[in-house]
């Protein structure tokens, strides 16, 4: 494990070094954006989670149902993510006549509708499934 | 109790999905869609600038269709994991340095460097790339240069990174997340664990599904994100009009072909009069959205035999465009003796219009829409 251990840290250390020589002209204008990603998630992103987490903890109390709205949060926010660049074009960016030729908006409503419509059928079927277990279970004498 | 607000410590941390079973098991499949994207951008940008010792196939003639769905769908499926791992490793960031144990140190910051190159890099490439193929550039750099510089910071943090972690994680994946005869308290954070991972995975999935059907056929009416459709003008889209490219054809526009030692130039009429050949060939555009049609035209080879050119050499490709990075391309030897290589003088059984490439147009297999010259006007075979 100690050489393979050596030769990812060689390799890794020369792509690395690689990569930094061929965006040296660049720096100046990139550094924004790079410095950019980790600032926003590490000092906003993140300890929203946590408190939106946190919260649901406190509103839903049923493990099954927290779990499928906390997949539900993620699948909307990652839609919403994708969707930022075909919903919002800067001013900066030069206007293309061939693009965009789709309903963006509609779409994203729609994408967000269908995941939250799922969820909602998934956790009625799994409350009444669950009911009904314990309906014959108590009926037994 | 009153609790003074502080700083959190990795401990604070005590949900299952902080888990390093975790963590191990989103990073290997984080590090599957970023080869994958690594991988297939690589080959992107050298079809688009080969050295001289690569070579790009014909055939399968969908070829860079696919390579570049794969690119562009692998990075979609990456944000959704990537924001998931880093939630699971978030309490690392709080991590306080070993200072009572100075012989650590040099390993704690190796891994930190190394850590906040990938995320810097990892933001980066996505954040980029998902704005590149909604062709919106809010920046002051050149998009497929630095794209192509951080990709290699990802490539290079991600194997340090592996350096660093390859004991913690090797332990991890060998562990199941699924523990018989636990007791009580470990089967309730185990099945937190697995939803989690099951959670990253799905989302993963549907951010696929919701823009594959840029290049997915099947899949054109079921992606409500895919970023381009198939339709337009004569059943493609168009990434860059006429008036955008400011072509204006000359009204005696004669294509010229020359090669070295000679030079012919012939007419659109002329060119039509040629023996014609259809071919189902797909544009697929670097930004992973693609759409097949039907093209009539001059296959290239038979065009440079019959002007009494040498055959088996790369074709230089001029537009009428004078101004814009793709205004000429090369196309390689093998490409430019393949049978179904045409100078396109129609489309879908219709003449081609102005934003198509009106007189003719390059059209071959497996290479990147921007390469397919539009507005052609030139060929120069070189040596």
């Amino acid at each position: 494990m100690r050489a393979v251990r050596l030769l990812l840290f060689v390799v890794g250390a020369a792509a690395t070094a690689y990569g930094g020589w061929l965006l040296l002209p660049q720096l100046a204008t990139t550094l924004p954006w790079l410095i950019g990603g980790p600032v926003l998630h590490d000092v906003l992103v993140a300890p929203l989670v946590g408190l939106a987490g946190l919260t649901l903890g406190r509103l839903v109390t049923d493990r099954l149902r927290r779990a499928w709205i906390a997949a539900g949060l993620l699948a909307s926010v990652t839609l919403l993510l994708i969707a930022v660049p075909l919903l919002w074009r800067p001013p900066s960016a030069p206007p293309n006549p061939g693009l965009p030729d789709r309903d963006y908006p509609l779409g994203l409503a729609v994408g967000l509708a269908v995941v939250w419509a799922v969820i909602v059928i998934v956790l009625v079927v799994a409350t009444t499934v669950k009911r009904g277990v314990t309906d014959r279970r108590t009926d037994r004498p | 109790m009153i609790r003074r607000p502080r700083v959190p410590a990795p401990e604070d941390f005590t949900a299952p999905s902080h888990s390093p079973l975790v963590a191990a098991r989103l990073g290997l499949w984080l590090g599957v869609a970023f080869g994958l994207c690594f991988g297939t951008g690589l080959l992107s940008h050298y079809i688009q600038h080969p050295p001289g010792w690569f070579t790009w196939p014909t055939r399968p003639v969908d070829l860079y269709r696919i390579t570049q769905g794969v690119h562009v769908l692998s990075g979609v499926a990456a944000i959704p994991l990537l924001l998931a791992k880093l939630w699971s490793v978030y309490p690392r960031l709080f991590v306080r340095p070993p200072l009572r144990q100075p012989i650590r140190l040099p390993a704690h910051a190796l891994e930190r460097i190394s850590v906040l190159v990938l995320v810097c890099a990892a933001f980066f490439e996505l954040v980029t790339g998902l704005f590149n193929v909604a062709q919106s550039y809010p920046w002051g750099f050149f998009f497929p240069t630095a794209h192509y510089a951080v990709a290699w910071l990802v490539a290079g943090a991600v194997l340090l990174h592996v350096a660093v972690k390859l004991p913690i994680a090797r332990a991890a994946l060998h562990t199941p997340l699924r523990r018989r005869r636990a007791a009580a308290r470990d089967d309730r954070d185990s099945s937190e664990r697995r939803a989690f991972l099951r959670t990253s995975a799905g989302v993963a999935g549907l951010a696929v599904l919701a823009t594959a059907g840029v290049t997915v056929p099947w899949l054109r009416r079921v992606s409500p994100l895919a970023w381009r459709s198939a339709a337009g003008p004569q059943g493609i889209p168009i990434n860059r009009t006429a008036a955008a490219a400011r072509i204006v054809v000359p009204p005696d526009w004669r294509l010229e072909i020359v090669w070295p030692g000679g030079r012919h130039t012939m007419s659109l009429a002329e060119l039509a009069a040629l023996p014609q050949r259809t071919a189902e060939l797909p544009i697929a555009c670097v930004e992973g959205w693609s759409a097949s049609a039907h093209w009539t035209g001059v296959p290239v080879v038979q065009l440079l035999r019959w002007a009494g050119a040498p055959t088996g050499r790369p074709v230089r490709f001029t537009s009428l465009e004078t101004d814009g990075l793709y205004a000429a391309s090369t196309l390689p030897a093998a490409h430019a003796t393949d049978p179904l290589t045409l100078l396109a003088l129609r489309i879908n059984g219709e003449q081609l219009s102005a934003d198509h490439g009106y007189p003719c147009r390059l059209i071959a297999a497996s290479r990147p829409g921007v390469l397919q010259t539009k507005w052609v006007a030139r060929l120069e075979v070189l040596r």
